[in-house]
Order: structure tokens, then C-alpha cells, then sequence
């Protein structure tokens, strides 16, 4: 049974080399980003054998109670994708003791568990200074493998049991994103703790507490056997094997569990009428426009997209505060940062987002104008809103009211230039996006050629349409007057014309290349 | 906690649980029937539906008159004339006027159109003669190496239901598609109602409803704001969506689903609110592919219902399905296409010949070969 479910997983992981050359290039990509993960931390590892074994103690520790850490929780958040399910196994009857260990087994053939070989037997090395250390060291990087390895596989495997239903899915993902957001603060302090003077004793005292712990134990035994505190080398050792033996018994008991669960049913939520549809007109844009609202409520791939708005300018004026530039000329980057990601994020690959969905408008043979205007309508409603209120307060933080219409000006002129340009691109260079009801962070089901370029240009495309307003609102800075004034007109009127050309361009585009679009949908 | 002589009338519990708590969209629906019921409203109604009917009837002419004026224009500037064309679309403008010209026996009903419509009992007036309301001719189809379609030419008459069987993968879903005007054929013409579906796809396809196989709804809506969707996306008013949103989820069975969101819905509900999103714009030709799959038996069987009243007021249904027993009973013609090509085609009668239509067609589609090498499978394993 092992052995046949070792080579199930062989030919998966051989088969995914045969897809077409751009998937394999992404999981070339993938595999080198690995090993170069692994080679980056075995070279560390190495050179941690020269350093005072304390020191390296805290180091190895720490980073790795964050690698077994990132194996308890990224199969969680990001729903990693069971290509072994234990359910899969269901009907063929095999007991249920045979299958845990089989598809445990099977776990150890895949990328991350050559890393984390590496890794293991690279520690070893770290602490080869004297017999004792080595020894423990080589046990260490047994109990390691399969520490990691097996909490893959549990979480993995709980994700599927707890988070079945697609609204439980949905909401770990935004969850999981809230928390990062309000992690990223976090990380700014870390990052501005004077590290020089106070890291070590930090470090230290983070070490001494992790150490005994199910996350840092494995990695604290063999520093312990090598300072000859024999006492906490073997609890830590205690505490490691202990972890793994009880992550084997929530392996075998989830593994039972799951023979005899099938896939959950949710049960829906009722709506009352129609929703956005009553309040806008019963016209073609309107419709679409309404379409658009809901799914901006109600799908999670948008509704990541709409938390990472104030998300992405906050870290940004964080690390440039790190990097020393002045907070009241920062603060003058949240208004437009946001515009550009309302205007781009989802926008500009929108049709992708429907899927084969888009058949409605291809049979229905709606005005590719009606299409395009009516997807544009959610992001600039919130695009607006955010430019009304940001606006004030931004010049407030900045310091000066004069600032007031270079600042309109430029964010006018993203938003509106953005959604333009988008509405153009998503429906000439469509590429393969998330597919309706799948995670917002799961990865398309196939990678194929064109989505960085597409995303390239058309940033490289807002930049260009926007440059000569932001060179009138830095101008307004540096010498004031007229020239704010001058930004704000230059920039509603390249933002109008882009935003009005992009909808008639983008329309006819969608009007020549209907069925080809839902071809293309089909094909991903 | 109940005392015991509740216990000795459940039924009259939950009547009077029932009538206490209404639920909301019930209650929606009696207004609507009491709306329906009450004869002021309904007059109402129909002189609002005939006046749309005639607006949109109106609005389609002129649209017609325009593009024939456009292939007019394009002929004299062009030495290339498309007579044939041309011959084609000029009865369509006056299939209310014209005089029937190849009225068959089986059609009795001969009532001029206009009249009718005046009378307001059906939405549209009946085919008084069988023109073809769909032609397809050297219909072609290629996927890299392998011909998916290879030159398919149907003729399917106003009033009737045309079935396509076939086996898996013999090209039934790509040949729908490319009449649908989903996807663009390599070669050859698709013409609905005089229209040319890929010349001058905006016209033909307001004469088509449509139900692909296998393609994603707007999940993410309700049942209620999807049937609204394609309503409004079809050019129907606010009322006349809201209306017929409701009385087709009550024909079809899944009103009380209409609050749901679709991604919710079992497979069978998906095709159920497909078919109607297809009817909701009353177009002249309904295109289904797989009308029944995974439909339960009562909703097929009012499904077949629809259908049969809306041919019979002169409406064309064209479907694929595997259901041969389904496919004998309710259709007039059919077709069998295995392997891209239509190997029979006719009435069912004439298809059929002696025997039943799946006979015929598992004669066709290459026979049971069920011989040799399977002997094992009768010792069992245990």
C-alpha cells in the first residue's frame, strides 16, 4: 500500500512536467525558488557552525519555529490544493491505519520535503562540534522532516474538513488577510527596533521561550547537547517527539473521520428582491452595472481585492518611514495609491473573472460600450467616495489646503484613467484568472504566457496618461499657485478622455471579439 | 413542552404555523395572484403586453428595413449581389401580411396574425405557414487536427421541435454553439429567420433563447436577479421582467428558490432557471443543449408541457438530448450526428423507420460491441 501510494504521487508530481511548456515554466520556477530557499539556508546553516553556539541557538530557533509555523498555517489559510485527499481513497476499502501511513508516507515526495532534508541535514552541520551535538543533531533532522511533512498533511487535511463550505472558505481568506493587515504594523515596529544594541537580548529571549516549545524544540535539542545542558537537550527532544507522535494520532483519527464524511452541503441565505437592480435603471449598463455591485459584495475574489486597498498604502508608508523619507509628503500617497487599485485590481482582467458566465452577454449580443461602461461603474463609486473623504484628510496631514486640487487632479485622473485603460485590456489581452467560487489567493489553474506582460503594460499605461498631471502637482509643490490648478484641470480632462475612449475602444473590442472571449473563458 | 392534545393534530398545527408565519415570497405571490385574478389588472396587463409586443415588433421592422437598405446600398456599390440573400430576408418583414404559401394538414388553426394579437391570447401570433426559421448549411468546425463539425446543413420549420442525438463528443454542443452564435465556425452560415447569424449577428440573435451545456451562470446573483439579468440584457422593460421572472420560476417549479444565490442551486435547478433565462425575452427559436439533464421527472414533464404550448402558438424548439424515449415522443424531426456528421435526418417517423429511434440510432452510432474480454467480470472478486 505504501509503496503503490508513493508512486501515485510520483507520477502526479512527473505528470505535472508534462502540461504545456509555460506551466512547466512556472513550476521550474517554482522548484528553483525552493532550492534557492534551501540553498540560501543551508549556506547559513554552515556558516552558523563557526558562530558562538548560543548565538546560533537563537538564530536557528527562531527562523525555525517560523518554517514549522508557515507548515501549520499556510495549508489552512491559503487552501492548499489536496491532490491526495483521503477521500479520494474512500471506496476502494482500504483500512483506515494502511491509508494514514500510506498517504503520510506519500507526503515525503514533493518539493517542500527535499527542502526540508536539505535543511535538516544541513543543521546537522551547524552543530557537528562535538559527538554528542551530532548525534542529536542527526535525529533532530529525522524528527524534523516528519514534523513538518505531518502538519502539512493535518492541516491540509482539517482545511477541507472545517472550511467545506464555500462561505467558511470565503471568510478564513479574508480573515487571513485582515490579520496580515493588521500584522503590517506589527512588522514596522520589528523592523525599527535598534537591533544593534538591543537585538541580541530580544532574540535571546524569544529563543529561550520558543525553544520549549512543539515549534522550536526540534531545533533547540541539538544546541542544547552542544552547550552540554543535558537536561534541556533531552525535554526539548521530549517536547519534538512528542509533537510528532501527536500529530500522527490527529492524522490517524482525521484520516478515519474523513472516510466517513462526506463532502459538506451548505445551505444558502436567503435574499429578499432584487438588490442593486431595483435602484438602477432597467437598461443594458445598468444591469451590468448592478451585476458588478453584487459581485463586489458578495464574491470573495473581489472582496480581497477591496480589503487590500488600505492595506497596500499603509505598509508602503511604513517601509518608506523606515527608509527615512518625511511622513507629511508620504501622507500625500494614500488617496491616489488607493484610486489606482480600485481602478486596476480586479478591473483589468474582468471578463476572465466571469468565466464561461460571459456567454450571457454574447448571446444576449449587448453593446460591448454597455459591458464596459457598466463594469466600470462599482470601482468608480468607490473610487470617488474614497477621493471625497481621503482628500481632506491628507491635506490636513499634509499641512497645507493648498494642496487640495493637485491632489484631486492626480486621483481623478488615476481612477478615471485606470478604469479606461482596464476596460480596453480586459477585453482584448484576457488572462487566466481565479476561477468564480475558488479561493481569492488559489492559483489560477493554469499559468499561462501574457499575464505579466499584460499587467506590466497596462501599469506602465496609467503612468504614462497620468505623468504630465504629476508633474504639475510636483510643480504646485515646489513653486505653488497657479499650477495646482493647472494639475487639477490636466488632470479631470486626460482622465475623462482615457476613461471615455477606454469604454468606447474597450466596446468595440468586446463587440468584434465576443465569441472569441467565451472561447477563451472555456479553454481555462 | 407541547401539551398532549396538540400532539393528537399535527396537520392542523402546522396549517395554523403556516398561515401565522407567512413567508415572504408566498406572500408575494398571492399578491401577484390576487393581481392576476382581478380583471381590471389583467386587461391592463395585456394591453401593456400587446402595446410592447407591437412596439418591439415595430422597433425589429425598422431595424430590418435598415439593414436591407444597408445590403441594397452594398449591392449597387458591389458588383458581388447576394440574390439569394436577399430572397430571404424580404417574406420575413411580411410573414404577418403574406398569405400562407405550404400550410401542412397538421397545422389547423389559420387565424391571421394581427388579429391575435388584438385578441391578446398569445404573445405571438401562430406561423401560419412553415416557413424554415432556421437553415444551416456546410456548417464547419475545427479544433487543431480533429474536424469537431464537418459540413452540417439542417433546415428546421417554424412550429416544430427538432431533436439532435448523438453520441459523446459527435459534435452536438459545438454545432448549438455555433448556430447560438457562442462560437465562430470556420466555415459556412447559420441563418434565423431570414437573419444571417455571424453576418448580422445583433438581429438574429434577439430571435433566439438559449440554453448552453456546461458554460457557468452569474452564480454569485440570486435565482430572482438572474432571470432579471437576462431579461433587462434581452431590452425588456422593468415590469415585464418582473412579471414573467415570476410566473416562469412558478411554471418551472423553483420559485421559492428565487431568493437563493445560484451558486447554491442543485445541478437540475441550474438548468431549470437556464431554460428560464432563455424564455424570458419570448424569442421565436429556442435553442436547448441538454434541457433535461439531471432534471427530476415532474419538472421534465412540465418542461415538455411549456414547450409543446410554445410551439404550438408557432414557437421552434431545437434540442440535443440523450433521452431517445423523450426525443420519439415530443419532437417532429430529428437529427442523428455522430462524428461531426448528420448521418439521418427527417421526421422521427421517417428516421426511425421500422423500429424504435434508439434502435436506429445505436445502429448508427456504431452498434453494441459488447463481445469478448470482459468474461472475468462475471466471477467475482470475493
Amino acid at each position: 500500500m505504501v509503496a503503490q501510494l508513493l508512486g501515485l504521487k510520483l507520477r502526479l508530481l512527473g505528470n505535472s512536467f508534462r502540461r504545456s511548456p509555460w506551466q512547466v515554466f512556472g513550476l521550474i520556477v517554482g522548484l528553483s525558488y525552493g532550492l534557492g530557499a534551501a540553498f540560501v539556508a543551508t549556506l547559513g546553516l554552515v556558516i552558523l557552525r563557526d558562530v558562538d553556539a548560543n548565538i546560533a541557538r537563537n538564530i536557528v530557533v527562531v527562523a525555525g519555529s517560523l518554517v514549522i509555523l508557515g507548515f501549520l498555517f499556510v495549508p489552512l489559510v491559503f487552501g492548499a490544493d489536496d491532490t491526495v485527499d483521503p477521500r479520494k481513497f474512500t471506496l476502494f476499502g482500504i483500512p483506515n491505519s494502511r491509508l494514514a501511513l500510506g498517504l503520510a508516507a506519500a507526503a515525503f515526495v514533493g518539493v517542500p520535503a527535499v527542502v526540508m532534508t536539505v535543511i535538516g541535514a544541513a543543521q546537522i552541520v551547524t552543530w557537528s562540534r562535538n559527538t554528542e551535538a551530532l548525534l542529536v543533531a542527526i535525529l533532530s533532522a529525522i524528527v524534523l522532516v516528519i514534523t513538518c511533512m505531518l502538519s502539512s498533511r493535518v492541516m491540509t487535511t482539517m482545511a477541507t474538513l472545517l472550511l467545506a463550505t464555500r462561505r467558511a472558505r470565503e471568510a478564513t481568506g479574508l480573515i487571513a488577510l485582515l490579520v496580515l493587515g493588521a500584522l503590517s504594523p506589527l512588522i514596522a515596529i520589528m523592523v525599527t527596533v535598534d537591533w544593534e544594541k538591543r537585538g541580541l537580548p530580544v532574540l535571546h529571549k524569544i529563543a529561550d521561550i520558543v525553544a520549549f516549545t512543539p515549534l522550536g524544540a526540534v531545533w533547540a535539542a541539538p544546541a542544547y547537547a552542544a552547550v552540554g545542558d543535558t537536561s534541556a537537550m533531552f525535554s526539548t527532544m521530549a517536547i519534538a517527539i512528542g509533537f510528532v507522535l501527536v500529530l500522527w494520532v490527529v492524522w490517524r483519527v482525521l484520516v478515519a473521520a474523513m472516510m466517513v464524511t462526506p463532502e459538506r452541503e451548505s445551505r444558502g441565505r436567503t435574499y429578499r428582491g432584487l438588490g442593486w437592480f431595483s435602484y438602477l435603471p432597467a437598461t443594458p449598463v445598468g444591469a451590468v452595472a448592478a451585476r458588478s455591485l453584487s459581485y463586489w459584495g458578495r464574491d470573495a475574489r473581489y472582496r480581497s481585492a477591496l480589503v487590500i486597498v488600505p492595506i497596500v498604502p499603509a505598509v508602503m508608508i511604513g517601509a518608506l518611514t523606515v527608509a527615512g523619507m518625511p511622513l507629511n509628503n508620504l501622507l500625500l500617497l494614500p488617496v491616489p495609491v488607493m484610486c489606482f487599485f480600485l481602478a486596476w485590481s480586479t478591473v483589468h482582467n474582468d471578463v476572465a473573472f466571469d468565466n464561461t458566465a460571459i456567454w450571457m452577454h454574447v448571446s444576449s449580443n449587448i453593446s460591448g460600450r454597455a459591458d464596459r461602461a457598466g463594469r466600470v461603474v462599482p470601482p468608480l463609486l468607490l473610487g470617488l467616495l474614497v477621493i471625497l473623504v481621503g482628500t481632506p484628510l491628507s491635506a490636513w496631514g499634509y499641512g497645507s489646503a493648498d494642496i487640495v486640487p493637485s491632489l484631486l487632479g492626480v486621483s481623478l485622473c488615476v481612477l478615471l484613467a485606470g478604469l479606461g485603460l482596464s476596460s480596453i485590456i480586459s477585453a482584448g489581452f484576457p488572462y487566466p484568472a481565479v476561477h468564480p467560487g475558488d479561493s481569492p489567493f488559489a492559483q489560477p489553474q493554469s499559468s499561462a504566457s501574457g499575464a505579466s506582460w499584460v499587467q506590466g503594460l497596462s501599469l506602465l499605461g496609467v503612468l504614462v496618461v497620468t505623468a504630465p498631471t504629476v508633474y504639475f502637482a510636483v510643480l504646485g509643490i515646489l513653486y505653488g499657485g497657479g499650477w495646482h490648478v493647472a494639475s487639477l484641470l490636466l488632470g479631470i480632462g486626460t482622465g475623462v478622455v482615457a476613461l471615455v475612449g477606454g469604454i468606447l475602444l474597450g466596446g468595440r473590442v468586446f463587440d468584434a471579439r465576443g465569441p472569441e472571449l467565451l472561447s477563451f473563458t472555456e479553454r481555462y | 413542552m407541547m401539551g398532549g392534545d396538540r400532539y393528537g393534530s399535527p396537520l392542523l398545527i402546522g396549517t395554523v404555523d403556516f398561515v401565522e408565519t407567512p413567508d415572504s415570497i408566498l406572500a408575494k405571490f398571492d399578491e401577484l395572484i390576487a393581481d392576476l385574478s382581478s380583471d381590471s389588472a389583467r386587461d391592463k396587463r395585456q394591453t401593456r403586453e400587446v402595446e410592447f409586443e407591437a412596439k418591439r415588433e415595430a422597433e425589429r421592422n425598422a431595424e430590418v428595413a435598415a439593414e436591407l437598405e444597408n445590403e441594397l446600398e452594398a449591392e449597387s456599390e458591389s458588383s458581388r449581389a447576394k440574390p439569394a440573400y436577399k430572397r430571404e430576408i424580404t417574406p420575413a418583414i411580411e410573414t404577418e401580411t403574406e398569405g400562407n404559401l405550404e400550410v401542412k394538414p397538421a397545422i389547423t388553426r389559420v387565424t391571421p396574425a394581427s388579429k391575435s394579437k388584438s385578441k391578446g391570447k398569445s404573445k405571438k401570433a401562430p406561423e401560419d405557414h412553415r416557413e424554415s426559421v432556421l437553415a444551416v448549411t456546410g456548417l464547419t468546425k475545427r479544433f487543431g487536427d480533429t474536424t469537431a463539425v464537418d459540413g452540417i446543413d439542417l433546415t428546421v420549420k417554424a412550429g416544430t421541435i427538432f431533436g439532435i442525438v448523438g453520441p459523446n463528443g459527435a459534435g452536438k454542443t459545438t454545432t448549438l454553439s455555433m448556430i447560438t452564435g457562442l462560437l465562430r465556425p470556420d466555415s459556412g452560415t447559420v441563418v434565423v429567420h431570414g437573419h444571417d447569424v455571424w453576418a448580422n449577428p445583433a438581429l438574429a440573435k434577439s430571435f433566439m433563447g438559449v440554453l448552453p451545456d456546461r458554460l457557468r451562470l452569474f452564480d454569485r446573483l440570486t435565482g430572482g436577479q438572474l432571470l432579471y439579468y437576462a431579461g433587462v440584457l434581452r431590452g425588456l422593460p422593468k415590469w415585464a421582467v418582473r412579471e414573467r421572472m415570476w410566473q416562469l420560476a412558478t411554471a418551472l417549479g423553483f420559485d421559492e428558490a428565487l431568493g437563493r444565490l445560484v451558486a447554491d442551486y442543485s445541478a437540475g435547478m441550474m438548468k431549470k432557471i437556464t431554460l428560464a433565462a432563455a424564455l424570458i425575452h419570448s424569442p421565436r427559436l429556442l435553442v436547448l443543449d441538454e434541457p433535461f439533464e439531471s432534471v427530476d421527472p415532474v419538472s421534465v414533464a412540465s418542461i415538455v408541457d411549456i414547450l409543446a404550448k410554445y410551439v404550438e402558438a408557432g414557437g421552434t424548439v431545437v434540442l440535443s438530448s440523450h433521452s431517445m424515449d423523450l426525443i420519439q415522443r415530443m419532437c417532429d424531426s430529428v437529427a442523428i450526428i455522430v462524428g461531426g456528421e448528420v448521418l439521418a435526418s427527417g421526421t422521427v417517423d421517417e428516421v426511425r423507420g421500422q423500429g424504435s429511434l434508439e434502435e436506429k440510432f445505436i445502429e448508427l452510432a456504431g452498434g453494441v460491441t459488447v463481445s469478448g474480454g470482459l468474461e472475468w467480470l462475471h466471477s467475482f472478486s470475493d
